[in-house]
C-alpha cells in the first residue's frame, strides 16, 4: 500500500507541465532514436545528457528514461519496414517483421509489435512499483563486500550473459576498468596512469567514453558504406490486431513480457538477449513453428513485448541498489551522478519524488508511445525516407558539443573522438561495448568497496564469504565465470558427437 | 579473425604492461590497507590472463572465419570522417566552435558523401542553428568562439 501511496505521489510530480512535456519529448526522441539504424539508446542517451544539464534532476531522467524505452518502441520501425534493426534488442523483430511486410501485413506486424510493448511495458513498471522499495529495503543490510560483489557480479555476468564471445567480453570489461584506473586515486590521493598530463588528473568522465564508445563508433561503422537500404514500400492500414491475431498473439506478448523482466532483472542480459530468449521459447511454445522466420505474427509480438520489458526490469537493479544492469542504465546511472545525486539503496528515501516521479512518467510515456505507434506510425514512418547522411553532420556535432560541455574543455572533445575509435575498433573486432562502459561505471565503487573490505578484514580474503549474503554473491560471480566455460565445453561435446555421427553416416554409405 | 584475434591479445598485453609498469613505484600495500598499486596491479593480471586466454583459443581454432573489417573504399569513408573530425577539434581554437562545425558539416556532406550543394547547406544551417539555440542560448554554453565571433 506504501508504494501504491508513493505511486500516487510520483503521479503528481510526474504530471506537472515541465515533466510532461519532456517525457513527451523523451520517449519522441527515443522513437525517432530507434527508428534510425546506426544509433541505439544507449548512444542516443549518452549523446543528449549533456542537454539535460540545465534541467530539474526529476525532468532530466524523465527525459533520459524516455529515450531508452521509446528505443525500444522505435526499432521496430526500422525493422519490419527496412530489415534493419534500429536497434540491436530488434533484430529478431526484422526475421519476421519483415516478411509479414512483404506479405502486405506490415500494418499487423507494427500493431503486435506496440501492442505487445505496450502491454509488456505497463506490466513491467508495475511489477518496478512493488519491487523497487522491497530490494531497496533488503540492501539496506549491505556493506562493503556485498557492493564489491553485486559490482562485479554486475561486470561479470555482462559479459559471460553476452551473445558473443566470453573473453572478448571480458576484455571489454577489463579495458573498462583500466580507463577507470586512470586519475587520482580515490582514498590515499596519489596519481595513477595519468603520465605527467594535468587534464588526466581528475580521471577520465563517463561522457567522453560513452559518447565515444557508442555514438561516435556507430556513426563510424555506418559510415563505411553509402547508406542505401529502402523500405517496404506498403500503405500502413490495418494498424490494429483482429481477433485473430489477438488470439494468437496474447500469450506470446504475456511469455515475452515474463521473459523480458526477468532478464531485465539479471545483471548484463538486458534487452537483446530478452528478445532472442523469448523468440526461441516463443518458437518452441507456438502451434505453427514453421511460419517463424517466414512472418510470424507471434514471433514478432514476443520478441517486442520482451525487449521493453526487459529495458523496464533493468531499472529495478539501477533504483534498488544503484548497480546498472545494461548498458543504457549505466547512462542513466552517470547521469544521475552528473546531477549531483548519489545512487544506491537510500535513493529511495533520500530522493523519493525522484524515483516515484520517475517510475509515473514510464506509465505516462508508454500511453503516449502507444499513441505514436498505432495511429501515428506511418508519420514516424516517413521519418525513414531521410536520407541518413543528412542526420549524421548533426549527431556527430552534438556529440562533440555534448563533450566540450561536460567540462568546457577541449581536452575531453578530443578523448571522444578517441573513445570513438576504439569504440570503432572494438565493433570490428568484435568486442562488446557494454562491459566496458559498464566497468567504467561500476570501477569506483568497486574498487573502494574492495579496498575499504581488505581494511576491515586486514587483508583476509574470508570477508568476502562470511556473511550469507556476501557468500551467495561470490557463488553467482563464480557462477558468472564458470557458465562460458561450460557453454564451451558443451559446443566441444555437442561438436565431437556432430563428427562422429558424421564419420559413422560416411562409413556406413 | 585469427589476426584480428592476435593484435587484440597483443595489444591487451602491451596495456596490461604498462598499467603495471605505470604503477610499479606505488605501494601495493600501505600500512594497514590495500595501496594504490592494488587495483592496478590485479587489473593487469587479469588482462594478462585475458591476452594469454584469447591467444590460446585463437590458436586452438581451427574455423576460418573473416575479418570483419570494411573493404578498401569503406576504409578510406571512415578514415576520412575520422580525419575531418580531427581537423575539426584542431580548428576550434584558431576560428571557433561554430564555424569549424559548419566547415565539417560541408566537408562531409559535399566532400565525403557528395550530396547535393542547396540540401547540404539547409542540413548545415539547421545543424548549425540547433546548436546555437540549444547549448548557446538555452543552456547558455560558452563554446570558444573566433574572429568571426562564432
Amino acid at each position: 500500500m506504501d508504494a501504491l501511496a508513493s505511486l500516487a505521489q510520483g503521479f503528481s510530480v510526474a504530471m506537472t507541465p515541465t515533466n510532461l512535456l519532456f517525457v513527451l519529448i523523451g520517449v519522441t526522441l527515443g522513437q525517432l532514436i530507434g527508428a534510425l539504424p546506426g544509433i541505439g539508446p544507449s548512444a542516443g542517451m549518452a549523446l543528449l545528457l549533456p542537454v539535460t544539464f540545465g534541467l530539474d534532476p526529476v525532468t532530466a531522467l524523465v527525459m533520459l528514461s524516455g529515450i531508452m524505452y521509446g528505443g525500444m518502441y522505435g526499432g521496430t520501425l526500422t525493422s519490419v519496414l527496412v530489415n534493419v534493426p534500429g536497434e540491436a534488442a530488434s533484430v529478431m523483430t526484422a526475421v519476421d517483421g519483415n516478411q509479414l511486410a512483404r506479405q502486405g501485413r506490415a500494418g499487423q506486424a507494427l500493431a503486435a509489435s506496440a501492442i505487445g510493448s505496450f502491454l509488456a511495458g505497463i506490466g513491467a513498471v508495475t511489477a518496478l512499483v512493488f519491487l523497487t522499495p522491497a530490494l531497496s529495503a533488503f540492501a539496506l543490510g549491505f556493506s562493503a563486500p556485498e557492493y564489491f560483489l553485486l559490482a562485479l557480479l554486475g561486470i561479470t555476468a555482462t559479459a559471460s550473459m553476452g551473445t558473443g564471445s566470453a573473453v572478448k567480453a571480458m576484455i571489454g570489461a577489463t579495458l573498462g576498468l583500466m580507463i577507470a584506473l586512470v586519475g587520482t586515486d580515490p582514498i590515499q590521493g596519489t596519481s595513477r596512469l595519468t603520465f605527467g598530463s594535468l587534464e588526466l588528473l581528475e580521471g577520465v568522465d563517463f561522457l567522453p567514453v560513452a559518447i565515444g564508445v557508442f555514438g561516435i563508433a556507430e556513426i563510424l561503422v555506418s559510415m563505411e558504406q553509402t547508406q542505401a537500404s529502402a523500405a517496404v514500400r506498403t500503405r500502413l492500414r490495418d494498424m490494429w490486431l483482429t481477433r485473430k491475431d489477438w488470439v494468437e498473439c496474447r500469450m506470446a506478448m504475456l511469455r515475452g513480457g515474463v521473459i523480458g523482466f526477468v532478464i531485465g532483472l539479471m545483471p548484463g542480459a538486458g534487452p537483446t538477449v530478452a528478445a532472442l530468449l523469448a523468440y526461441v521459447v516463443e518458437k518452441k511454445a507456438s502451434p505453427h513453428p514453421e511460419k517463424f522466420g517466414h512472418g510470424a505474427l507471434d514471433g514478432v509480438a514476443a520478441a517486442e513485448s520482451a525487449n521493453n520489458s526487459a529495458a523496464h526490469g533493468a531499472m529495478v537493479p539501477m533504483l534498488a541498489l544503484g548497480i546498472p544492469g545494461s548498458a543504457s542504465t549505466a547512462v542513466l546511472l552517470a547521469a544521475l551522478v552528473l546531477l549531483g545525486i548519489r545512487p544506491g539503496p537510500m535513493l529511495l528515501t533520500e530522493q523519493a519524488d525522484l524515483v516515484w516521479g520517475l517510475i509515473a512518467s514510464m506509465f505516462i510515456g508508454n500511453v503516449i508511445l502507444l499513441i505514436m505507434n498505432l495511429p501515428l506510425a506511418p508519420l514516424f514512418a516517413s521519418v525513414l525516407r531521410i536520407p541518413y547522411s543528412y542526420l549524421v553532420p548533426g549527431i556527430l556535432i552534438v556529440s562533440l558539443v555534448g563533450a566540450y560541455a561536460i567540462s568546457l574543455s577541449l581536452f575531453n572533445v578530443g578523448l571522444t573522438l578517441f573513445f570513438g575509435m576504439v569504440g570503432y575498433l572494438m565493433i570490428r573486432a568484435d568486442i562488446p561495448r557494454a562491459p566496458l562502459v559498464l566497468a567504467v561505471v561500476l570501477a569506483p565503487l568497486m574498487e573502494s568497496s574492495l579496498r575499504q573490505s581488505l581494511m576491515l578484514s586486514e587483508g583476509s580474503a574470508a570477508i568476502f564469504v562470511q556473511r550469507p549474503l556476501s557468500a551467495v554473491l561470490a557463488l553467482l560471480v563464480i557462477g558468472s565465470l564458470a557458465l562460458p566455460l561450460f557453454n564451451f565445453m558443451l559446443a566441444r561435446r555437442a561438436a565431437r558427437r556432430a563428427g562422429v555421427a558424421e564419420a559413422l553416416s560416411h562409413s556406413s554409405d | 579473425m585469427k589476426a584480428t584475434n592476435f593484435i587484440i591479445a597483443a595489444v591487451l598485453f602491451g596495456l596490461s604492461a604498462l598499467a603495471l609498469l605505470g604503477t610499479w613505484g606505488l605501494p601495493y600495500w600501505a600500512d594497514f590497507a590495500p595501496g594504490s598499486a592494488f587495483a592496478p596491479f590485479w587489473v593487469a593480471a587479469i588482462g594478462l590472463v585475458l591476452a594469454i586466454a584469447l591467444l590460446v583459443t585463437t590458436l586452438a581454432d581451427d574455423g576460418h572465419e573473416p575479418h570483419s573489417f570494411p573493404d578498401r573504399r569503406g576504409i578510406v569513408r571512415v578514415a576520412a570522417l575520422t580525419a575531418g573530425l580531427w581537423l575539426m577539434v584542431l580548428l576550434i581554437p584558431l576560428v571557433g566552435f561554430m564555424t569549424a562545425a559548419i566547415a565539417f558539416s560541408l566537408f562531409l556532406l559535399l566532400g565525403i558523401e557528395r550530396r547535393p550543394l542547396v540540401p547540404s547547406l539547409l542540413t548545415t544551417a539547421v545543424v548549425s542553428g540547433l546548436v546555437y539555440g540549444v547549448f548557446i542560448a538555452w543552456l547558455g554554453i560558452a563554446l570558444p568562439t573566433g574572429p568571426f565571433g562564432l
